[in-house]
Protein backbone atom coordinates (compact mmCIF):
# COMPACT_ATOMS: atom_id res chain seq x y z
CA UNK A 1 0.00 0.00 0.00
CA UNK A 2 1.68 3.55 -1.26
CA UNK A 3 1.82 5.83 1.41
CA UNK A 4 -1.19 8.10 -0.86
CA UNK A 5 -4.03 5.20 -0.35
CA UNK A 6 -2.82 4.07 3.08
CA UNK A 7 -5.54 2.74 5.41
CA UNK A 8 -7.94 2.31 2.97
CA UNK A 9 -10.95 0.09 3.42
CA UNK A 10 -13.33 -0.46 0.30
CA UNK A 11 -16.08 -2.49 0.27
CA UNK A 12 -18.56 -2.81 -3.09
CA UNK A 13 -21.66 -1.25 -1.46
CA UNK A 14 -24.05 -4.51 -1.74
CA UNK A 15 -27.61 -5.21 -2.05
CA UNK A 16 -29.45 -4.34 0.98
CA UNK A 17 -30.95 -7.82 1.16
CA UNK A 18 -28.54 -10.56 0.84
CA UNK A 19 -29.10 -14.20 -0.15
CA UNK A 20 -27.18 -15.70 2.44
CA UNK A 21 -29.51 -14.34 5.12
CA UNK A 22 -30.91 -16.85 6.96
CA UNK A 23 -34.03 -16.92 8.50
CA UNK A 24 -34.10 -16.40 12.17
CA UNK A 25 -36.26 -18.45 15.07
CA UNK A 26 -39.27 -17.74 15.88
CA UNK A 27 -38.81 -15.10 18.27
CA UNK A 28 -36.85 -11.72 17.14
CA UNK A 29 -35.94 -10.21 13.83
CA UNK A 30 -33.82 -11.98 10.94
CA UNK A 31 -30.05 -11.63 11.81
CA UNK A 32 -28.59 -9.48 9.32
CA UNK A 33 -27.59 -11.32 5.93
CA UNK A 34 -24.16 -11.94 4.83
CA UNK A 35 -23.59 -8.47 3.08
CA UNK A 36 -24.39 -6.21 6.19
CA UNK A 37 -21.89 -8.76 8.18
CA UNK A 38 -19.26 -8.64 5.98
CA UNK A 39 -19.59 -4.94 5.81
CA UNK A 40 -19.26 -4.61 8.87
CA UNK A 41 -16.31 -7.11 9.22
CA UNK A 42 -14.47 -5.07 7.04
CA UNK A 43 -14.69 -2.20 9.17
CA UNK A 44 -13.35 -4.13 11.96
CA UNK A 45 -16.59 -5.30 13.54
CA UNK A 46 -15.28 -8.53 15.50
CA UNK A 47 -18.80 -9.63 16.32
CA UNK A 48 -20.24 -9.05 12.99
CA UNK A 49 -17.21 -11.41 11.75
CA UNK A 50 -18.12 -14.13 14.45
CA UNK A 51 -21.45 -13.64 13.13
CA UNK A 52 -20.68 -15.16 9.63
CA UNK A 53 -17.91 -17.85 10.38
CA UNK A 54 -20.77 -19.09 12.85
CA UNK A 55 -22.94 -19.24 10.12
CA UNK A 56 -20.61 -20.62 7.70
CA UNK A 57 -18.11 -22.52 9.74
CA UNK A 58 -19.86 -25.52 9.60
CA UNK A 59 -20.49 -26.21 6.16
CA UNK A 60 -16.75 -25.22 5.58
CA UNK A 61 -15.59 -27.79 8.20
CA UNK A 62 -17.73 -29.98 6.34
CA UNK A 63 -16.37 -29.68 3.17
CA UNK A 64 -12.89 -29.37 4.08
CA UNK A 65 -13.30 -32.47 6.25
CA UNK A 66 -14.91 -34.68 3.17
CA UNK A 67 -11.56 -33.56 1.09
CA UNK A 68 -9.48 -33.84 3.79
CA UNK A 69 -10.37 -37.08 5.88
CA UNK A 70 -8.45 -35.93 8.53
CA UNK A 71 -9.99 -33.94 11.89
CA UNK A 72 -6.60 -32.24 12.29
CA UNK A 73 -6.17 -31.37 8.43
CA UNK A 74 -9.50 -30.02 8.57
CA UNK A 75 -9.42 -27.81 12.08
CA UNK A 76 -5.29 -26.10 10.51
CA UNK A 77 -7.71 -25.78 7.04
CA UNK A 78 -10.84 -23.83 8.87
CA UNK A 79 -8.16 -21.86 10.97
CA UNK A 80 -6.49 -20.43 7.79
CA UNK A 81 -9.97 -20.08 6.00
CA UNK A 82 -11.38 -18.06 8.50
CA UNK A 83 -8.03 -16.38 9.00
CA UNK A 84 -7.38 -15.14 5.65
CA UNK A 85 -11.30 -14.02 5.59
CA UNK A 86 -10.46 -11.96 8.78
CA UNK A 87 -7.23 -10.40 6.86
CA UNK A 88 -9.15 -10.01 3.40
CA UNK A 89 -12.51 -8.83 4.50
CA UNK A 90 -11.32 -5.19 3.27
CA UNK A 91 -10.37 -6.05 0.21
CA UNK A 92 -13.86 -7.97 -0.23
CA UNK A 93 -15.45 -6.52 -3.49
CA UNK A 94 -18.60 -8.31 -2.95
CA UNK A 95 -18.68 -9.71 -6.67
CA UNK A 96 -19.48 -12.89 -5.51
CA UNK A 97 -21.40 -13.55 -2.17
CA UNK A 98 -20.13 -13.85 0.76
CA UNK A 99 -20.65 -17.73 1.05
CA UNK A 100 -18.92 -18.53 -2.23
CA UNK A 101 -16.16 -16.29 -1.39
CA UNK A 102 -15.69 -18.68 1.64
CA UNK A 103 -15.36 -21.74 -0.34
CA UNK A 104 -13.26 -20.22 -2.96
CA UNK A 105 -10.93 -19.64 0.05
CA UNK A 106 -11.70 -22.82 1.58
CA UNK A 107 -11.05 -24.74 -1.72
CA UNK A 108 -7.64 -22.96 -2.35
CA UNK A 109 -6.56 -24.13 1.36
CA UNK A 110 -7.30 -27.71 1.04
CA UNK A 111 -5.34 -27.70 -2.35
CA UNK A 112 -2.46 -26.38 -0.24
CA UNK A 113 -2.88 -28.66 2.41
CA UNK A 114 -3.13 -31.82 0.02
CA UNK A 115 0.02 -30.79 -2.16
CA UNK A 116 2.07 -30.36 0.70
CA UNK A 117 0.91 -33.66 2.27
CA UNK A 118 0.90 -35.72 -1.07
CA UNK A 119 -2.58 -36.95 -0.43
CA UNK A 120 -3.81 -36.94 -4.21
CA UNK A 121 -1.54 -36.62 -7.41
CA UNK A 122 -1.23 -32.69 -8.75
CA UNK A 123 -3.53 -31.66 -11.16
CA UNK A 124 -6.68 -32.96 -9.74
CA UNK A 125 -6.83 -36.25 -11.26
CA UNK A 126 -8.46 -39.07 -9.72
CA UNK A 127 -7.38 -40.48 -6.31
CA UNK A 128 -5.43 -43.56 -6.22
CA UNK A 129 -7.94 -45.97 -5.00
CA UNK A 130 -9.47 -49.01 -6.27
CA UNK A 131 -13.04 -48.86 -7.38
CA UNK A 132 -13.71 -53.16 -5.72
CA UNK A 133 -12.08 -51.66 -2.97
CA UNK A 134 -14.30 -49.08 -2.50
CA UNK A 135 -17.53 -50.75 -3.51
CA UNK A 136 -16.09 -53.43 -0.73
CA UNK A 137 -16.24 -50.95 2.01
CA UNK A 138 -19.28 -49.83 1.18
CA UNK A 139 -21.07 -53.22 1.06
CA UNK A 140 -19.46 -53.54 4.58
CA UNK A 141 -21.45 -50.63 5.72
CA UNK A 142 -25.03 -51.60 5.01
CA UNK A 143 -26.51 -52.76 8.35
CA UNK A 144 -27.52 -55.81 9.87
CA UNK A 145 -31.05 -57.25 10.03
CA UNK A 146 -32.70 -55.37 13.04
CA UNK A 147 -29.33 -52.93 13.22
CA UNK A 148 -30.72 -49.12 13.98
CA UNK A 149 -27.89 -46.91 13.11
CA UNK A 150 -29.09 -46.88 9.60
CA UNK A 151 -28.77 -43.57 8.83
CA UNK A 152 -25.04 -43.50 9.98
CA UNK A 153 -24.35 -46.42 7.88
CA UNK A 154 -25.64 -44.85 5.01
CA UNK A 155 -23.45 -41.71 5.79
CA UNK A 156 -20.16 -44.27 5.73
CA UNK A 157 -21.26 -45.58 2.53
CA UNK A 158 -21.77 -42.38 1.27
CA UNK A 159 -18.42 -41.36 2.48
CA UNK A 160 -16.62 -44.30 0.24
CA UNK A 161 -18.64 -43.18 -2.64
CA UNK A 162 -16.91 -40.22 -2.91
CA UNK A 163 -13.75 -41.35 -1.87
CA UNK A 164 -14.14 -42.32 -5.92
CA UNK A 165 -15.08 -39.11 -7.23
CA UNK A 166 -11.91 -36.87 -8.50
CA UNK A 167 -11.60 -33.77 -6.25
CA UNK A 168 -13.97 -31.20 -8.95
CA UNK A 169 -16.27 -33.88 -9.42
CA UNK A 170 -16.45 -34.27 -5.61
CA UNK A 171 -16.46 -30.38 -4.61
CA UNK A 172 -18.98 -29.81 -7.30
CA UNK A 173 -21.31 -32.70 -5.65
CA UNK A 174 -21.17 -31.86 -2.05
CA UNK A 175 -21.71 -27.62 -3.17
CA UNK A 176 -24.80 -28.68 -5.16
CA UNK A 177 -26.25 -31.69 -3.11
CA UNK A 178 -25.93 -30.97 0.33
CA UNK A 179 -24.54 -27.01 0.39
CA UNK A 180 -27.17 -26.18 -2.19
CA UNK A 181 -25.20 -23.81 -3.95
CA UNK A 182 -26.13 -22.64 -7.42
CA UNK A 183 -24.25 -23.67 -10.39
CA UNK A 184 -23.25 -20.57 -11.35
CA UNK A 185 -21.72 -20.40 -7.64
CA UNK A 186 -19.91 -24.14 -7.90
CA UNK A 187 -18.44 -22.45 -11.41
CA UNK A 188 -17.26 -19.36 -9.17
CA UNK A 189 -15.79 -21.78 -6.85
CA UNK A 190 -14.31 -24.21 -9.11
CA UNK A 191 -13.27 -21.55 -11.70
CA UNK A 192 -15.23 -22.81 -14.54
CA UNK A 193 -18.32 -22.14 -16.67
CA UNK A 194 -21.77 -23.52 -15.25
CA UNK A 195 -22.42 -26.13 -18.44
CA UNK A 196 -18.51 -27.50 -17.25
CA UNK A 197 -20.23 -27.57 -13.38
CA UNK A 198 -23.15 -29.34 -15.23
CA UNK A 199 -21.30 -31.90 -16.29
CA UNK A 200 -19.23 -32.74 -13.48
CA UNK A 201 -22.02 -32.93 -11.89
CA UNK A 202 -23.68 -35.58 -13.96
CA UNK A 203 -20.71 -37.44 -13.49
CA UNK A 204 -20.43 -37.30 -9.67
CA UNK A 205 -24.22 -38.62 -9.69
CA UNK A 206 -23.53 -41.13 -12.01
CA UNK A 207 -20.82 -42.24 -9.38
CA UNK A 208 -22.61 -41.68 -6.63
CA UNK A 209 -25.61 -43.29 -7.19
CA UNK A 210 -23.65 -46.37 -9.05
CA UNK A 211 -22.03 -46.69 -5.77
CA UNK A 212 -24.85 -46.66 -3.72
CA UNK A 213 -26.64 -49.32 -5.43
CA UNK A 214 -24.08 -51.55 -3.50
CA UNK A 215 -25.07 -50.42 -0.33
CA UNK A 216 -29.01 -51.59 -0.76
CA UNK B 1 -30.79 -30.27 -17.15
CA UNK B 2 -32.02 -28.11 -14.66
CA UNK B 3 -30.39 -26.74 -11.34
CA UNK B 4 -31.86 -30.16 -8.98
CA UNK B 5 -30.81 -32.59 -7.02
CA UNK B 6 -30.76 -35.79 -8.62
CA UNK B 7 -33.22 -37.72 -6.96
CA UNK B 8 -35.55 -34.76 -8.22
CA UNK B 9 -33.31 -34.19 -11.33
CA UNK B 10 -33.68 -38.18 -12.55
CA UNK B 11 -30.44 -40.25 -12.56
CA UNK B 12 -31.88 -43.46 -13.32
CA UNK B 13 -33.63 -44.52 -17.26
CA UNK B 14 -36.31 -42.17 -18.03
CA UNK B 15 -35.82 -39.78 -15.76
CA UNK B 16 -37.14 -41.88 -13.26
CA UNK B 17 -34.97 -41.90 -9.63
CA UNK B 18 -32.46 -44.78 -9.50
CA UNK B 19 -32.64 -46.70 -6.14
CA UNK B 20 -28.73 -45.89 -6.17
CA UNK B 21 -29.73 -41.91 -6.87
CA UNK B 22 -32.72 -41.77 -3.80
CA UNK B 23 -30.18 -43.13 -1.73
CA UNK B 24 -27.60 -40.38 -2.33
CA UNK B 25 -30.80 -37.75 -2.01
CA UNK B 26 -31.08 -39.34 1.34
CA UNK B 27 -27.36 -39.38 2.33
CA UNK B 28 -27.42 -35.91 1.25
CA UNK B 29 -29.97 -34.57 3.26
CA UNK B 30 -28.55 -36.53 6.41
CA UNK B 31 -25.34 -34.84 5.69
CA UNK B 32 -26.59 -30.98 5.50
CA UNK B 33 -28.37 -31.95 8.91
CA UNK B 34 -25.38 -33.54 10.77
CA UNK B 35 -24.34 -31.70 12.96
CA UNK B 36 -19.93 -31.95 12.71
CA UNK B 37 -18.75 -32.62 15.91
CA UNK B 38 -15.27 -31.32 14.18
CA UNK B 39 -16.67 -27.96 13.91
CA UNK B 40 -17.97 -27.14 16.99
CA UNK B 41 -15.06 -28.47 19.13
CA UNK B 42 -13.00 -26.16 16.85
CA UNK B 43 -14.68 -23.18 16.53
CA UNK B 44 -13.96 -20.53 19.12
CA UNK B 45 -10.31 -21.38 18.91
CA UNK B 46 -10.50 -20.71 15.01
CA UNK B 47 -12.63 -17.76 15.44
CA UNK B 48 -10.66 -16.04 18.50
CA UNK B 49 -6.72 -17.11 16.58
CA UNK B 50 -8.39 -15.09 13.71
CA UNK B 51 -9.64 -12.31 15.43
CA UNK B 52 -6.51 -11.58 17.47
CA UNK B 53 -4.36 -12.36 14.08
CA UNK B 54 -2.53 -8.67 12.62
CA UNK B 55 -4.28 -7.26 9.66
CA UNK B 56 -2.32 -5.75 7.15
CA UNK B 57 -2.54 -1.69 8.05
CA UNK B 58 -0.95 1.21 6.82
CA UNK B 59 0.06 3.36 9.70
CA UNK B 60 -1.11 6.98 10.57
CA UNK B 61 0.92 9.55 12.24
CA UNK B 62 -0.17 10.82 15.45
CA UNK B 63 1.23 13.74 17.78
CA UNK B 64 1.11 14.13 21.36
CA UNK B 65 3.43 16.64 24.07
CA UNK B 66 5.63 13.71 24.52
CA UNK B 67 6.11 13.11 20.71
CA UNK B 68 4.73 11.83 17.78
CA UNK B 69 3.14 7.72 17.60
CA UNK B 70 1.74 5.93 15.10
CA UNK B 71 -1.88 4.66 14.34
CA UNK B 72 -2.96 1.47 12.88
CA UNK B 73 -5.17 2.81 9.73
CA UNK B 74 -7.25 -0.74 10.55
CA UNK B 75 -7.93 0.68 13.88
CA UNK B 76 -8.66 4.12 12.74
CA UNK B 77 -11.37 2.31 10.64
CA UNK B 78 -12.68 1.13 12.90
CA UNK B 79 -13.39 3.70 15.63
CA UNK B 80 -14.85 5.26 13.10
CA UNK B 81 -17.37 2.79 12.18
CA UNK B 82 -17.83 2.55 16.17
CA UNK B 83 -18.57 6.09 16.28
CA UNK B 84 -20.98 6.30 13.06
CA UNK B 85 -22.58 3.50 14.48
CA UNK B 86 -23.71 5.70 17.88
CA UNK B 87 -25.78 7.83 15.04
CA UNK B 88 -29.42 6.53 14.90
CA UNK B 89 -30.63 5.32 11.47
CA UNK B 90 -26.97 5.02 9.70
CA UNK B 91 -24.55 2.78 9.24
CA UNK B 92 -21.24 3.40 7.36
CA UNK B 93 -20.31 0.88 4.10
CA UNK B 94 -17.07 2.15 3.74
CA UNK B 95 -14.48 3.82 5.23
CA UNK B 96 -11.30 5.26 3.12
CA UNK B 97 -8.58 6.95 5.21
CA UNK B 98 -5.73 8.49 2.90
CA UNK B 99 -2.26 9.72 4.40
CA UNK B 100 0.09 11.93 2.81
CA UNK B 101 3.35 12.86 3.55
CA UNK B 102 5.43 11.52 6.67
CA UNK B 103 2.18 9.57 7.09
CA UNK B 104 0.00 11.89 8.19
CA UNK B 105 -3.95 11.81 7.83
CA UNK B 106 -5.13 13.94 4.72
CA UNK B 107 -8.48 12.37 3.73
CA UNK B 108 -10.79 10.75 5.19
CA UNK B 109 -14.12 9.19 3.07
CA UNK B 110 -17.47 7.83 5.30
CA UNK B 111 -19.56 6.43 2.96
CA UNK B 112 -22.97 5.61 4.41
CA UNK B 113 -26.26 3.64 4.06
CA UNK B 114 -29.36 5.42 5.44
CA UNK B 115 -32.23 4.90 6.64
CA UNK B 116 -35.24 5.74 4.14
CA UNK B 117 -36.51 9.23 5.52
CA UNK B 118 -33.61 10.46 7.38
CA UNK B 119 -33.09 14.07 6.76
CA UNK B 120 -29.58 13.22 4.99
CA UNK B 121 -27.76 16.77 5.59
CA UNK B 122 -28.90 16.64 9.20
CA UNK B 123 -27.34 12.69 9.26
CA UNK B 124 -24.16 14.14 7.39
CA UNK B 125 -23.36 16.56 9.80
CA UNK B 126 -23.44 14.53 12.45
CA UNK B 127 -21.27 11.62 11.46
CA UNK B 128 -18.62 14.40 10.44
CA UNK B 129 -18.71 15.88 13.70
CA UNK B 130 -18.30 12.13 15.27
CA UNK B 131 -15.43 11.23 12.69
CA UNK B 132 -13.24 14.42 13.73
CA UNK B 133 -14.12 13.84 17.07
CA UNK B 134 -12.65 9.89 16.45
CA UNK B 135 -9.44 11.62 14.62
CA UNK B 136 -8.63 14.13 17.12
CA UNK B 137 -9.14 11.69 20.34
CA UNK B 138 -6.83 8.98 18.27
CA UNK B 139 -3.93 11.66 16.73
CA UNK B 140 -3.98 14.57 18.67
CA UNK B 141 -2.94 17.57 17.09
CA UNK B 142 -2.34 15.78 13.50
CA UNK B 143 -5.89 14.68 13.14
CA UNK B 144 -7.11 16.08 10.24
CA UNK B 145 -8.73 20.06 10.45
CA UNK B 146 -11.79 21.26 8.62
CA UNK B 147 -9.70 23.91 6.28
CA UNK B 148 -7.29 21.16 5.92
CA UNK B 149 -8.69 18.32 5.56
CA UNK B 150 -11.53 17.40 3.31
CA UNK B 151 -14.24 14.90 5.14
CA UNK B 152 -16.74 13.55 3.02
CA UNK B 153 -19.83 11.95 3.69
CA UNK B 154 -21.15 10.12 0.81
CA UNK B 155 -25.07 9.13 1.08
CA UNK B 156 -24.67 5.70 -1.30
CA UNK B 157 -27.61 3.96 -0.80
CA UNK B 158 -30.91 3.90 1.61
CA UNK B 159 -32.89 1.43 3.11
CA UNK B 160 -35.73 0.76 5.19
CA UNK B 161 -34.39 -2.45 6.41
CA UNK B 162 -33.13 -2.24 10.10
CA UNK B 163 -30.86 -4.69 10.11
CA UNK B 164 -29.18 -2.54 7.67
CA UNK B 165 -28.91 0.72 9.19
CA UNK B 166 -29.86 0.07 12.69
Amino acid sequence: MGPETAGTHRYRRSPLAGRGARGGGAAGPPPPPDEVLARRAALGDKDAFSQLVERHGPSLHRYAYGLLGDAQDAEDCLQEVVLSAWRAFPSFRGDASVRTWLYVLARHQVHKQRAARAVAPAGGGRPPLDVDEVAEQVRDTRPGPGEENVEAALLAALEAALRLLPERQRTAWVLREVEGLSYAEIGVVLSTTTSTVRGLLERARATVASTLEEWR
Amino acid sequence: MSEQPAARGGAGPGGVPGAGAELAARAALLLRQHTDAGWVAVRESVVSRALHAFRPSAPVRGRHAAGDYFVASDVLVAALRRAVDLVPRVAATRITCTTGEDDELDDVVVELVAAYGVRLLEVAGQVHAVAREVLGDLLGPLAPAAERIRTHVHLGDVSDDPRVVG
